[in-house]
């Protein structure tokens, strides 16, 4: 199968620190790739340099075959990828509705002083419907909880109609009929043909919606394969338990 | 629909706006006249550091350096020694010019910084102008004292009112019309989190580049009408740090990012400071409104506008008994 993603040899330092050392892994195709590592071991950094929040000292990323290591973020997510936060960042001072609204909005300042820069309405408010915040368009981000919050992040990187999601502790502070929720919703967007990777200390719901597990420590690969595979990783269980 | 409902507040503006001179007296007209240049300046701030949060004490240096421009190239400027006067036709568009080509020239590339650094890189533009027009060629910019006698665009205080009036509303609808476009609310979100709108696929340095742009183009637009209209400009008035506070207060006494709210931040500063006049002298009439306006940006960041809104929204919640949108 085709790599939709692949990074090669990528290094950040953040002054004497190695966040990230020599990395490389891919995603192919049709697949949902999960990204473990304890805490600290550069998951979310691993996120911003795909994305291009920070520039990796050395090291390549390809996304659908080009090379995308320069281009800034916005090219990056016209060209299919988009991010959750770990630590959910909703526009303060817009209703849900506006917030996810701008996920959807075209490049285009002519389009945008027409009016024809954001998708239909419609469009948005179906897929705030998809995450279940239907009722709850006209709230601000400060009468949400957490687990509403997580769902709004996932519905504006939605709204970007994006190839590649790469979501960052979804499931964290979500009770378990949310995460039940989010989960479907996943899995109906994976039979729709999008791919994910995603970062989740929560193994039991990684577990059946990843295809494959990159495990990273101190921002170095430690092991890859299956699920089950990495749960029996005796490197694994050493990053993990010590 | 909403666009439609919204101008119709704005043609009552108009209207109620026109007539004036027909009720009040000619100091009262010449007060609006100053308002009306306030407000565009106010606007012009706003839609540069109100929208996008990028706080710029370079104001005046947009707004001194169009009026600068046209002065020196019109009647009594400083070109006349030799032999180069144009007609105000001509010299008004190139002020402006000045502004926008100043301003992308200078200031864009000072937009890759962001917070305080903008801040300071725009307030060092106006420290370095403020010197220059005094230091270099005297003979051209008038030195210290600047330049007077300058030709006025029309004469007469109601042809001079309704020549402000008109560029006001024109500014100010022009402004209020991209603030409520999709422009305006991805310029406002960039104020709240840059990151997020650029990882929504959004150029931010292209948004803010436009509200820059547009930002210095009203600010020359108001320099060089403001500038004849007084028929002098010296360093002294356009730089100083006193007319960049003006701008600055109207604007958040107002409710920065509204646009309407500076509107009535320009015509509240200048009316009170007048007003103010018999009861305070000299600088406790300004320490006075200074107090004021600290007070209001302290415990009311939202400005009038948003006191305003709160108390409309109060009402409507109160009529709907819940929800607003749908």
């Amino acid at each position: 199968m085709a790599k939709l993603l692949e990074v090669q040899g990528l290094t950040k330092r953040f002054g004497g620190l190695v966040a990230i050392n020599d990395l490389s892994f891919y995603v192919e195709e049709g697949e949902v790739l999960g990204l473990m590592g304890p805490n600290g071991a550069g998951k979310t950094t691993v996120f911003s340099i795909i994305m291009g929040d920070y520039r990796a000292d050395s090291g390549e990323v390809f996304f659908k075959g080009k090379d995308i290591t320069n281009l800034p973020t916005y090219q990056r997510v016209r060209m299919g990828i988009a991010r959750t936060y770990q630590v959910p960042r909703p526009f303060k001072e817009m209703t849900i509705f506006e917030d996810v609204r701008i996920g959807s909005m075209a490049p285009g300042i002519i389009k945008c002083l027409t009016g024809k820069a954001a998708a239909h309405d419609a469009v948005v408010r179906k897929i705030l419907e998809d995450v279940g915040l239907k009722e709850r368009l006209s709230m601000y981000p400060d009468e949400l909880t957490m687990g509403d919050l997580r769902r709004a992040e996932l519905a504006r990187a939605l709204a970007i109609n994006p190839k590649l999601l790469l979501l960052d502790e979804i499931f964290a502070g979500l009770t378990v009929a949310e995460i039940e929720e989010i989960d479907k919703l996943l899995r109906r967007k994976i039979e729709e043909g999008l791919n994910f990777i995603v970062v989740s200390h929560d193994l039991k719901a990684l577990a059946p919606l990843v295809d494959r597990v990159v495990v990273i420590h101190f921002g170095q690969l430690i092991a890859e394969g299956s699920f089950d595979q990495i749960i029996k990783n005796e490197k694994v269980k050493a990053a993990y338990f010590g | 629909m909403i666009l439609i409902k919204s101008l119709r507040w704005w043609l009552i503006g108009i209207a109620v706006m026109c007539i004036m001179p027909l009720f009040v007296s000619g100091g009262v007209l010449r007060l609006c006249i100053m308002a009306n240049f306030m407000v565009i300046f106010a606007v012009s701030w706003d839609m540069m550091s109100g929208y996008t949060g990028y706080v710029s004490f370079g104001h005046p240096f947009l707004i001194g350096l169009a009026g600068y421009v046209t002065a020196i190239l019109s009647d009594q400027g400083g070109f006349q020694a030799l032999h180069i006067v144009l007609p105000l036709h001509i010299t008004l568009p190139l002020g402006v010019a000045a502004a926008v080509g100043a301003g992308m020239l200078f200031f864009m590339p000072s937009m890759r910084v962001r917070g305080p650094y903008f801040s300071m890189v725009s307030l060092a533009f106006l420290m370095i102008i403020n010197i220059l027009m005094i230091a270099i060629r005297p003979d051209i910019t008038g030195g210290d004292r600047g330049l007077s006698g300058l030709p006025a665009v029309v004469t007469g205080l109601v042809p001079n009112y309704y020549l402000s009036l008109g560029l006001m509303f024109a500014v100010a609808i022009g402004l209020w019309y991209v603030g409520r476009s999709d422009v305006g609310k991805i310029i406002v979100a960039i104020r709240m989190d840059e990151d997020v709108v650029e990882a929504s696929g959004i150029s931010t340095y292209k948004f803010k580049r436009f509200a820059f742009i547009l930002s210095a183009l009203t600010a020359g637009i108001g320099g060089v009408f403001y500038t004849h209209y007084l028929g002098s400009i010296s360093p002294g008035g356009a730089f100083s740090t006193a007319f960049l506070w003006d701008i600055i207060i109207s604007s958040t006494v107002g409710g920065m990012g509204t646009i309407v709210g500076p509107m009535f931040g320009g015509y509240f500063l200048t009316f009170i400071l007048e007003y103010l006049r018999p009861y305070l002298f000299g600088t406790w009439r300004f320490f006075t409104y200074s107090v004021v306006a600290l007070f209001l940006i302290v415990y009311r960041p939202r400005g009038f506008y948003g006191i305003a809104q709160d108390i409309m929204n109060r009402f409507r919640r109160r009529r709907i008994g819940g929800e607003v949108y749908g």
